[in-house]
């Protein structure tokens, strides 16, 4: 199985081939966070089964848990994947579609610098604290707060560039297949 | 100094416009709750470790393990199996394929907690035979809405894990809770279907033989909802944990036994709903932000006061106001997040009418599931008329005359709190409330 066709090829006017190894690569990261926790859980409850039950796995766990919804937001954020309550501006066009675009994502971006700086200050806090039973400091899950806000930023300036320069609107599958 | 009132205001209508103007939902919350936040003396650092702390709920980790279950199952294409068996079932029934579709969504719900995945296999699968056979395409897109709605009512249902997660309210319960409300919506729909809707095309009733071979074919998927119940009635395993062993049942059993060629595409699917679990997940994250600030801000104590004075107490009034405010709320934003958002509301309501926390928990659930096919923000309804191909308009307007069914539903779950109580009484008894019987055998029951 080839892993770049991960790779969601729709909007691909608003995406940087440079950038399609990172997709893959939080594709893959999302895969094997859920297979990983998936693994955990069922190796918990066969080892409390026998008695020698594991107790770090329920760290271990969330670990895989809380990192694999981080990937999975900022590659739902390249794949334009996330959840709306009304999806405005795809019924409009011309200028008023740019602005709603444009203003949509500066939004999400203003939020992904808030997740980066706010995180950072959590991820510095973040050492104070340990998580048991393996005394590693919280910092190591809160860190994936300000890495998700980075990755968030960098994808939303890789489609307000695209988008200013292409346009927003989906571009007939003939144009589609431009390199970027 | 802003008043109270003022910045509730403020962030509810913050998060309506900017989710309304085309921000995704999680980012649209957290935007409202950081600028909400400027206003009070709470720090911005430590709202984003509320998004943190949102998400680090060890009950959740069932969600994604419920959304992989029906992904399996719809990817590796072992449906089919369920829908041949309902079709022998009920196919010979007036209006057949409308009641295969509301069967079939019985059978499923019982494996999958999500209500999207039923809309795909109903609409990839049943809709163009149900076109081919004469059927409005705004009846069979408002059907299978609807129908579909009982994935959050059967067990396992995602909704009843956040709703238990975050309310503190027994999973199991509220999943054991869920069936007799599950139950009346699915039989609600095949009477509607067999009074109000297309005949359909006339078949023979399918023989003794041709009803055991279907049933052999889909018995290996329909084992799964006896492992995940069985799991969870016997104390064996928490909901998690049963969700896991459906998965390895799936990928261990299901896949290889009746779909072998599936197993390569597998990295794929985990991949697929890696993704697909981190969107809800995000957003339950974010909607503990905007709820912790709607707590401190002491909106869901003001609102508690003013509904426990309109109803003077009486719990069936409280449920009622409660069940007009989700009608309202589920048009217009998610389920999820709503869950999350009013919670202590409903703690609070629960707790002052003395009401049993689960049977609540299963009115909500009710509540919130009829807002996956009411506008403007019917998910289901928006997903089955994009599959179906017809304007929401059309598919809103076939629905209609189904809110009757839902109506039906919430009012029984209210006003009949014994029944709908009944089976997690039996299987669950402290669940909701029961105590084991100091002078004998038995439990008491409040």
């Amino acid at each position: 199985m080839r892993f770049d066709r991960l790779v969601l090829q729709e909007q691909r006017h608003l995406k940087w081939r440079a950038l399609d190894w990172l997709e893959n690569l939080l594709m893959i990261l999302c895969g094997i966070a859920i297979s990983g926790f998936c693994l955990l859980v069922l190796g918990d409850i066969i080892t409390r089964a026998i008695g020698r039950p594991w107790l770090w796995v329920q760290e271990a766990t969330m670990t895989f848990f809380i990192y694999g919804i981080f990937s999975g937001v900022a590659a739902a954020t390249r794949r334009n994947d996330h959840l709306y309550l009304a999806v405005l501006a795809e019924s409009l066009s011309g200028n008023r579609r740019l602005f709603f675009e444009i203003f949509n994502r500066l939004v999400v971006l203003a939020v992904a610098f808030c997740m980066i700086y706010f995180g950072y200050l959590n991820f510095l806090d973040g050492f104070k604290s340990l998580r048991m039973p393996s005394m590693t400091p919280i910092a190591t899950l809160y860190a994936a707060i300000p890495l998700c806000g980075a990755l968030v930023a960098l994808f939303i300036v890789e489609q307000v560039v695209n988008g200013w320069r292409n346009g927003f609107p989906d571009k007939p599958a003939e144009e589609q297949r431009i390199p970027l | 100094m802003t008043s109270n009132g003022t910045l509730i205001v403020l962030m509810g209508f913050l998060f309506l416009f900017l989710g309304y103007m085309g921000v995704p939902v999680a980012f649209a919350l957290m935007a409202s709750v950081i600028v909400v936040t400027m206003f009070t003396p709470v720090s911005q650092a430590s709202m984003i470790a509320q998004l943190f702390n949102g998400m680090d709920v060890e009950a959740l980790l069932a969600v994604p393990f419920f959304l992989l279950v029906g992904d399996l199952m719809t990817s590796a294409n072992v449906t089919v199996r369920m829908i041949a068996l309902s079709q022998t079932l009920v196919g010979h029934w007036r209006g057949g394929l409308a009641q295969v579709v509301t069967l079939f969504s019985m059978f499923f719900a019982g494996i999958s907690g999500s209500s999207a995945a039923d809309v795909a296999v109903l609409s990839r699968t049943l809709a163009p035979e149900m076109g081919r056979e004469g059927y409005d395409k705004g009846f069979t897109a408002a059907l299978i809405a609807s129908a579909a709605t009982m994935a959050n009512l059967i067990p396992p249902s995602i909704m009843a894990v956040v709703y238990g997660a975050t309310g503190n309210v027994s999973i199991g319960g509220l999943f054991l809770g869920g069936v007799v409300p599950g139950l009346v919506v699915g039989f609600g729909l095949m009477i509607y279907s067999h009074f109000f809707g297309p005949v359909g095309v006339k078949r023979m009733r399918a023989t003794p033989a041709a009803i055991a071979t279907a049933t052999k074919a889909a018995a290996i998927p329909l084992m799964i909802p006896l492992i995940i119940m069985g799991g969870i009635l016997t104390g064996k395993f928490t909901p998690t944990e049963a969700g896991v062993i459906a998965v390895a049942y799936i990928v261990l059993v299901v896949i290889p036994l009746l779909n072998f060629g599936h197993l390569k595409n597998l990295p794929r699917d985990m991949a697929m709903t890696g993704l697909l679990y981190s969107i809800p997940l995000i957003t339950i994250g974010a909607a503990s932000m905007f709820g912790w600030m709607l707590a401190y801000l002491r909106g869901p104590a003001m609102v508690s006061e003013w509904l426990s004075q309109l109803a003077g107490g009486d719990p069936f009034i409280i449920m009622l106001l409660l069940v007009g405010l989700f009608v309202i709320v589920g048009d217009f934003i998610d389920a999820i997040p709503a869950i999350i958002i009013f919670m202590p509301l409903i703690i609070d309501l629960t707790k002052n009418a003395d009401i049993n926390p689960v049977h609540m928990g299963v009115v909500i659930i009710v509540t919130l599931a009829f807002g996956l096919i009411t506008p403007p923000y019917g998910l289901c309804l928006l997903m089955s008329a994009k599959f179906v191909g017809i304007k929401f308009s059309r598919a809103m307007l076939a629905s209609l005359p189904i809110y009757l069914v839902f109506f039906g539903a919430i009012a029984f779950t209210i006003f009949f709190p014994e029944v709908v109580l009944w089976l997690p009484r039996k299987l669950l008894p402290q669940s909701v409330g029961c105590f084991a019987n100091p002078n004998g055998s038995g439990y008491i029951c409040p």
